[in-house]
């Protein structure tokens, strides 16, 4: 691996901080492929911000703005259920602003990355429709426990359970999650190795052991887990550390799973147990000195998933200057503790 | 990612330049002033998704506007809107769906880690109820990236939904044949014997054998130490009874073997034995320290915490104290 010495031990913050505040201004052409997700791509940027403890380099105008445009996105229609937040205004139109059409539909991604961006820049959720968003939520629960990502159109596995999950958590109000049917789908899903699947059956991967115990974790049910299953997947997790850490056995490492990863083992009381340096090491030379941003892999371009999820992970281990993150919401402890403050005017 | 400037870039004509899309008025999309993560279009793209959004708005299903899905889908794959007004086209103009499912595989060609191909794919197959171009798709998807979770998805959905079992344990011998180290293809093999013959005692034998072989040509392969453990999820004995299993490891570590899979295989043995008392004395609580400590200062390094933390661990059940307990993290 080529690991540049210069750049090996310093997180470039300044560079990081430039290129985030640039992409949140603008995204260049070869992004479409992005276009239904920019709410996704917005969270991750001021999550980010967050995290470096900089979202002061916002300012109260800019910020409002933020708010106003994924408010922009709200969708509220308890006829067709369909209520929440939009990835994007690609079907928005001045025909169907402040109406509901066909189609102008809200994805659980969109209400999760929307909600966290709110909480993160100050906003009170004064203005989101809790009721018609678990109105709705309610309806995308499918038989098995697992959730769907939209009214059609989807599909579903369990990143679209912790979604909802998460929702549920911000809001306050656990009545759209079948709460048995949930546990039963991701027990269904840990496979023989003790990791968990996307779904019954599929192979274990990072990504889905994070979603399935985030999950847990934020209904409160990770004693459901037996102690051979706990430590069983604290194992299969811990395996996945290379130097940084991969998705799955015998696949390269990418700098998103010390993130992923990370923050599963975090939840199940075992990071403790993995290598702090190694992991550093790997994250810190996935960053990009003359762009800035953090990528999957060394020497490759770098993107705001995995700049994201490059300081989420550091963020774990503890490094300088970083505000804490909280392994199962993913917003920061000082977003929480915002967020906590609001749910106290709702009771 | 992306609007490719394809060859024929010049060729293209835009949609506001068509005579055959005179009768409709481009609808801009509404973003509000603010910019936010604003993804700076190409012409080409705006133009097709003013289109799109006028087809949308004044609910079109014509000919015309499937062709248009078609280039709003190639320009953004990820789209999930346009997938689904083009299917709700297809079913209003009754189209030939065997012919869709070829453009489809085109696409999914193109775009192999795109969530939502994979699921107009799955949709069509659904309406089709005829999964007899998966297995193919699959393999070609696969030929490529052997590993590609959403091929294996649709794979295993298709297999299971219709019943496509016979010749799926033979696919995958010869991809374990072909990278040894191929974990969606052990997962696999053990999602096919579950579905069908189950683990009996005669196929866990087998399996045991078959498994044990593999070890054998890459010792250090944990795909295949954790395929091993899951059959032996399905020994009423456990992990350290299993005579063949047992002797082989012992084998293996006589030999001078030093696999970090090999001597975890080998604690939890001891593990177990120290939990359960009796059966074989070859797995104590002192051998289990001894093996904690030859990974955590030698043979697994990078989780020396962990081998510590297991030793502690093990200590403690056989004194009957309760898990050693690290020092606390809140999630």
């Amino acid at each position: 691996m080529n690991i540049d010495p210069e750049n090996k031990c310093v997180l470039n913050r300044k560079v990081h901080i430039k290129y985030l505040l640039r992409f949140l201004e603008g995204l260049p052409s070869e992004f479409t492929s992005c276009d239904t997700t920019r709410i996704t791509i917005a969270y991750f940027i001021i999550s980010s911000l967050d995290i470096l403890n900089s979202l002061n380099l916002v300012d109260a105008e800019r910020r409002n703005h933020i708010i106003e445009w994924i408010y922009s996105l709200q969708v509220v229609n308890d006829e067709d259920l369909v209520s929440g937040f939009q990835g994007s205004s690609t079907v928005n139109t001045l025909f169907n602003r402040n109406s509901n059409s066909l189609y102008k539909w809200s994805h659980l991604a969109g209400t999760y990355c929307g909600l966290c961006s709110l909480i993160i820049l100050g906003d009170d959720l004064s203005k989101v429709n809790r009721g018609a968003i678990i109105k709705s939520l309610k309806s995308l629960q499918l038989t098995d426990g697992c959730f769907t990502g939209a009214k059609s159109g989807t599909e579903n596995d369990m990143r679209f359970l912790f979604m909802a999950a998460s929702i549920c958590y911000i809001l306050n109000d656990w009545s759209a999650i079948d709460a048995t049917k949930a546990i039963g789908f991701i027990k269904n899903s840990i496979s023989y190795d003790y990791g968990i699947g996307q779904g019954p059956e599929l192979e274990s991967h990072g990504g889905s052991s994070y979603c399935a115990v985030a999950t847990l974790c934020l209904i409160n049910k990770l004693n459901v887990l037996s102690t051979m299953q706990i430590e069983g997947l604290r194992r299969w997790l811990l395996n996945r550390q290379v130097t940084g850490f991969q998705g799955r056995p015998n696949k390269p490492i990418d700098t998103c799973y010390s993130f992923w990863v990370g923050a599963a083992l975090k939840m199940l009381n075992a990071f403790q147990y993995s290598n702090y340096e190694d992991n550093r090491g790997f994250i810190l030379a996935t960053q990009n000195n003359i762009v800035g941003g953090f990528s999957k892999w060394v020497n490759t371009h770098s993107d705001p998933l995995h700049t994201y999820l490059g300081l989420a992970g550091l963020s774990l281990i503890g490094e300088k200057g970083l505000n804490d993150i909280v392994p199962s919401l993913n917003i920061t402890y000082r977003a929480l503790e915002h967020l906590r403050h609001i749910q106290l005017q709702w009771t | 990612m992306g609007d490719s400037s394809s060859d024929d870039e010049n060729a293209w004509v835009f949609y506001k330049d068509r005579p055959e899309w005179k009768d409709v008025d481009p609808v801009p999309q509404d973003d509000g002033n603010a910019d936010i993560a604003a993804i700076r279009y190409t012409a080409k793209f705006k133009d097709v998704y003013d289109y799109f959004r006028a087809v949308l708005t004044k609910q079109e299903k014509s000919e015309r506007a499937l062709q248009l899905t078609k280039d709003a889908a190639e320009l953004n794959p990820a789209n999930y809107t346009v997938w689904q007004f083009r299917r709700d086209i297809l079913k209003a103009l009754n189209k030939d769906l065997y012919e869709e499912l070829e453009y489809s595989q085109h696409i999914i060609d193109e775009h192999p880690k795109n969530y939502q191909v994979w699921h107009h794919r799955r949709v069509l197959v659904e309406w089709l109820k005829d999964a007899s171009k998966e297995l193919h798709l699959t393999e070609l998807i696969l030929n490529d990236d052997a590993k590609n979770y959403h091929a294996w998805q649709h794979r295993q959905w298709a297999i299971k939904t219709f019943n496509l079992f016979e010749n799926e344990l033979a696919y995958v011998d010869q991809l374990i044949q072909d990278d040894i180290r191929n974990n969606s293809a052990w997962n696999q093999r053990y999602f096919v014997i579950n579905n069908t013959s189950g683990f009996t005692c005669e196929v866990l034998k087998s399996e045991i054998k078959y498994t044990l072989e593999k070890i054998k040509i890459a010792k250090e392969n944990e795909s295949a130490w954790n395929y091993l453990r899951g059959l032996l999820l399905h020994d009423k004995e456990g992990l350290s009874k299993n005579e063949t299993v047992t002797n082989y490891c012992e084998e293996l570590y006589s030999s001078g073997n030093r696999s970090p899979f090999l001597l975890a295989f080998l604690v939890d043995m001891c593990d177990e034995q120290v939990s359960q008392g009796g059966g074989d004395m070859r797995y104590t609580l002192e051998r289990a320290e001894e093996l904690c400590n030859s990974l955590a200062n030698q043979y697994d390094k990078i989780r020396t915490k962990y081998w510590q933390y297991m030793a502690e661990k093990i200590k403690n059940k056989a004194e009957g104290k309760s898990e050693p307990s690290p020092p606390s993290d809140d999630s």
